[in-house]
């Protein structure tokens, strides 16, 4: 305990920035639901003062405030004082998981995801039958879990699944992928969603790359980006992933830019990654649309066509100051009557928060269905497959058949794959 | 300390999911966003309707249990802070908009619905809601009223309590008790809405208000003023006021503000200015043109340059300058004591000159902005908690501040209110038989003391 509180003191600098104005609760997305302190970031920041002054004894009671977090780091974005409350969130659990240790399947889940990416790919058949073997079709692409798997997983069996393809993204495409008329050559660093789910969107963004010039490097074999392990409070392998992820990007020489369709993976391993491990990347790494958008420039379709209203969600990780750049793709390449959803907050996934809370985590992302219901749009968009599949699962529990869609990805199926 | 079996009555009433008595969960309700040391509650309560409010002001009563009611805790002299310990009853589930009635202008709300979400459901509807204290997309009405919050519309709309038509709130006896209505005019019996009206939550626990609407405003026009003399900045205000213009909003930043926000936003203020006002006035189109070439006959006779915003974009980037104020000064040092000294507007240049000779003397970092229209000044204190030598020289520089208000006619609070933070001026203010007279009120009403004890000296 004693040695718990001294690394916990090292946070002090950090704490002492809160001046506890609660602007933070304005924008975190628990404390809209629950309206406890205990939710919003001001009040985990006092527990943490609180242990380290005393006033709290058992600090593997306050793990579960900490935990119960989605980690959007909009209390970060929006803290007037300039608190840093992800890196402290993120610290503060690693100093914790001393005290408070992994329970096994979490241990488990991470030593297969984490330690055997191999072992996580080559199962993506098994993967695929059982997925189906197991659930219910009830869109395009898209299952349910049949109740038998219940008891195991319990109210997850209630969420929407999207279809797990035989064959990870990887198989296809992992090592070099020659352009013709080649233009300069790029690393696409998948992630883990689209390795084993979206697939597809792997595929429209090489392919689209390749379209427009840009030779694209891909992974053999993606390794995690490492946010869930940082999220449950292991920073140790999070280190070790960073280290492997930074070791490949360091061995592609004449590539400029790794590019990425996964905000939580370009933070992840962006200046996060840089602080916590003391390595620097090397390599400028973007999203996929800012770098179409700022740097290549190419000359994209316009005005494809999309049937009704469209609106966007931004992702909590995405780089903010490019939130034009992604709305003004949208407008500038569909033909669509665009709008921003009113509710611009998280969509309440969060990764390992959802699968720990998943019955928090739907009643963030049901406020998203209901707007996208009731002002009646036909296309959603967003730039990160976790928000994909959590508002596909969502807008499928609210009877709304809009599955989210990557703008890349849209353009790609509409205009430029060669035969649509 | 209070027995189990009363703890299961609380959570009797309120059930298991709205009750916490846990170390971690008590502490995280002995503190608000003030200074103030904070201190522990030993059960915190969430009822989620008046009824359940009644019987837990009922229940606090037959036990002897200081009772502690809190919205967002966003409040800035240490009202909501369980001193004497007891129970804290957080008011955030009683969130609902009841009714919005757009033909007689008035809504219906409960206590503890969001400020910001309020005024954007009411503007949603064609109408205004003018209160705008700064804490309104966090901060409940129900604080607002408790507190009579006020904001950057105060000088022409006024603050919280100009809106509260009726209340409808619980007493420790468990009796709910309502205090005016629906009607503009209305005069039966004791005016109970104006009473609880910035009582503190010392009077009663309030629920559920009926807040007056207006309609919004047809044209407005903004601008930047810079100055070489904060005194001439002053002598502005004076000029307007004394003019009879009230714009809808006047805001003051000191050449130490201007700097910082310069420095942390890249806004694009003239940092060689000693001070910026933002002026903002609205109503009818040709009023509008009226005061504004008031406005600008006055800033131009006291050396003020002005910049109009002619596009909506315009406004907006003038204003983002004074909204980023406090955020600026705050990542400049670990502590903000942000103060609301307010005088006589026409007094404006002479609080300025009290805080300059404050700040040489104790030797504090000061940075001032604030609503200089209504007099209601922000002196924000930078300084750093853990410093105890410092913290005694900003604590003594505070006393003097509130001792020059005084000396002006002003008054130790102008939105923030009263607390335990300025317990200690209320006597220098209002003199000792107000305060008896205070204390015989709330005697008569919560005979042991037990509706928010210590706060305003009670």
């Amino acid at each position: 305990m004693e040695k718990v509180v001294g690394e916990l003191k090292q946070l002090e600098e950090l704490l002492v920035q809160c001046s506890r104005c609660g602007t933070c609760q304005s924008v975190c997305p628990l404390y809209k639901k629950d309206r406890q302190e205990s939710s919003v970031a001001r009040g985990k920041m006092y527990l943490l003062d609180a242990l380290v002054e005393g006033q709290i004894k058992k600090a593997d009671e306050i793990y579960k405030y900490l935990d119960y977090c989605v980690l959007c780091g909009r209390c970060k974005n929006n803290c007037p004082s300039g608190v840093k409350t992800d890196e402290i969130f993120l610290r503060a659990r690693g100093i914790l998981r001393q005290v408070k240790k992994l329970p096994a399947w979490q241990k488990l889940a991470l030593k297969v995801a984490m330690g055997q990416p191999k072992l996580l790919a080559a199962m993506s058949p098994l993967f695929h039958i059982g997925l189906r073997a197991g659930a219910s079709k009830v869109d395009d692409g898209v299952f349910k879990p049949m109740g038998l798997f219940r008891p195991l997983i319990g109210a997850m069996a209630d969420r929407h699944v999207i279809d797990m393809p035989a064959e990870p993204f990887t198989k296809k495409y992992g090592g070099f992928n020659q352009a013709q008329n080649e233009k300069m050559r790029v690393i696409f660093y998948p992630g883990c969603a689209v390795t084993l789910i979206y697939t597809g969107w792997g595929e429209a963004i090489v392919e689209t790359l390749l379209h427009y010039g840009v030779s694209v490097y891909v992974p053999e074999v993606n390794q995690c980006c490492g946010i869930p392990s940082a999220t449950m409070g292991e920073m140790g392998l999070y280190k070790k992933q960073i280290g492997v992820n930074f070791d490949y990007f360091d061995s592609i020489k004449d590539a400029e830019y790794i590019l990425t369709c996964c905000p939580t993976c370009e933070y992840g391993l962006g200046a996060t990654a840089e602080r916590e491990s003391g390595r620097q990347r090397g390599k400028q790494m973007m999203d996929i649309i800012v770098f179409m958008a700022e740097v290549l420039k190419g000359d994209y379709p316009k005005d494809i066509p999309l049937e009704g209203r469209t609106t966007l969600h931004i992702p909590c990780h995405y780089n903010h100051a490019k939130d034009s750049v992604l709305k003004e793709f949208i407008k500038e390449h569909f033909d669509t009557e665009y709008a921003d959803l009113k509710n611009d907050g998280c969509c309440g996934f969060g990764g390992t928060f959802s699968l720990k809370n998943y019955a928090h985590t739907k009643e963030i992302s049901a406020l998203k269905a209901k707007e996208v219901e009731e002002r009646g749009y036909k296309n959603l968009f967003t730039a990160c497959p976790g928000c994909a599949m959590n508002l596909t699962d969502a807008t499928l529990t609210a009877e709304t058949a809009v599955q989210a869609s990557h703008p890349v990805v849209e353009m790609y199926r509409r205009r430029i794959k060669k035969n649509p | 300390m209070i027995a189990k079996s009363v703890l299961e009555k609380f959570k009797g009433i309120v059930g298991e999911q709205n009750y916490w008595d846990s170390p971690a969960d008590l502490a995280l309700y002995s503190f608000d966003s003030s200074v103030e040391k904070p201190a522990q509650p030993e059960v915190v309560v969430r009822p989620e309707s008046t009824e359940q409010v009644a019987q837990i002001c009922k229940l606090c009563n037959d036990n002897s249990i200081p009772l502690v009611t809190r919205g967002s805790g966003t409040n800035l002299a240490g009202g909501t802070i369980p001193v004497t310990g007891g129970c804290v009853l957080l008011m955030t589930k009683l969130n609902k908009i009841l009714e919005i009635n757009v033909k007689d202008m008035y809504a219906v709300v409960q206590a503890g619905v969001i400020t910001a979400d309020f005024a954007a459901a009411v503007l949603e509807k064609g109408l205004f809601y003018p209160p705008d204290p700064g804490s309104q997309k966090m901060s409940t009405l129900g604080g607002n009223v408790a507190e009579n919050a006020g904001g950057l519309r105060g000088l022409k709309y006024g603050v919280t309590k100009d809106y509260v038509m009726g209340v409808t709130f619980c007493d420790m006896e468990g009796n709910i008790v309502k205090g005016g209505g629906k009607t503009v005019k209305l005069c039966t019996g004791y005016n109970l809405t104006g009473l609880m009206c910035q009582s503190e939550g010392t009077l009663g626990v309030m629920t559920e208000f009926v807040l007056k609407l207006v309609p919004p405003p047809k044209a407005s026009k903004a601008m930047l003023v810079s100055f070489d003399s904060i005194m001439d900045a002053g002598n502005t205000v004076s000029g307007i006021i004394t003019n009879h213009v009230l714009p809808c909003t006047l805001e003051l930043m000191d050449n130490f503000t201007i700097k910082t926000v310069e420095e942390a936003t890249g806004a694009g203020l003239p940092v060689d200015a000693a001070a910026l006002l933002l002026i903002e006035v609205d109503g009818h189109p040709a009023q509008v043109e009226d005061d504004y070439q008031t406005v600008l006959k006055v800033c131009r006779e006291n050396n003020g340059a002005v910049k109009v915003a002619n596009t909506s974009e315009e406004k907006e980037k003038l204003w983002e300058g004074r909204r980023k104020s406090l955020s600026s000064l705050a990542r400049l040092r670990p502590t903000l004591v942000l103060e609301d000294a307010t005088v006589p507007r026409t007094k404006i240049p002479d609080i300025l000159v009290a805080l300059e000779e404050i700040r040489q003397k104790y030797n504090v970092t000061i940075g001032t902005f604030g609503h200089a229209g209504d007099g209601n000044l922000h002196p924000t204190f930078l300084c750093d908690k853990r410093d105890v030598e410092e913290m005694a020289r900003v604590h003594k520089a505070v006393d003097e501040l509130f001792a020059a208000a005084l000396r002006l006619d002003g008054t130790c609070s102008g939105e923030h209110g009263i607390g335990i933070a300025k317990a200690k001026y209320m006597v220098d203010e209002v003199g000792e038989g107000t305060i008896n007279y205070m204390k015989q009120i709330k005697k008569g009403i919560d005979a042991k003391n037990l509706l928010n004890p210590t706060k305003m000296g009670l």
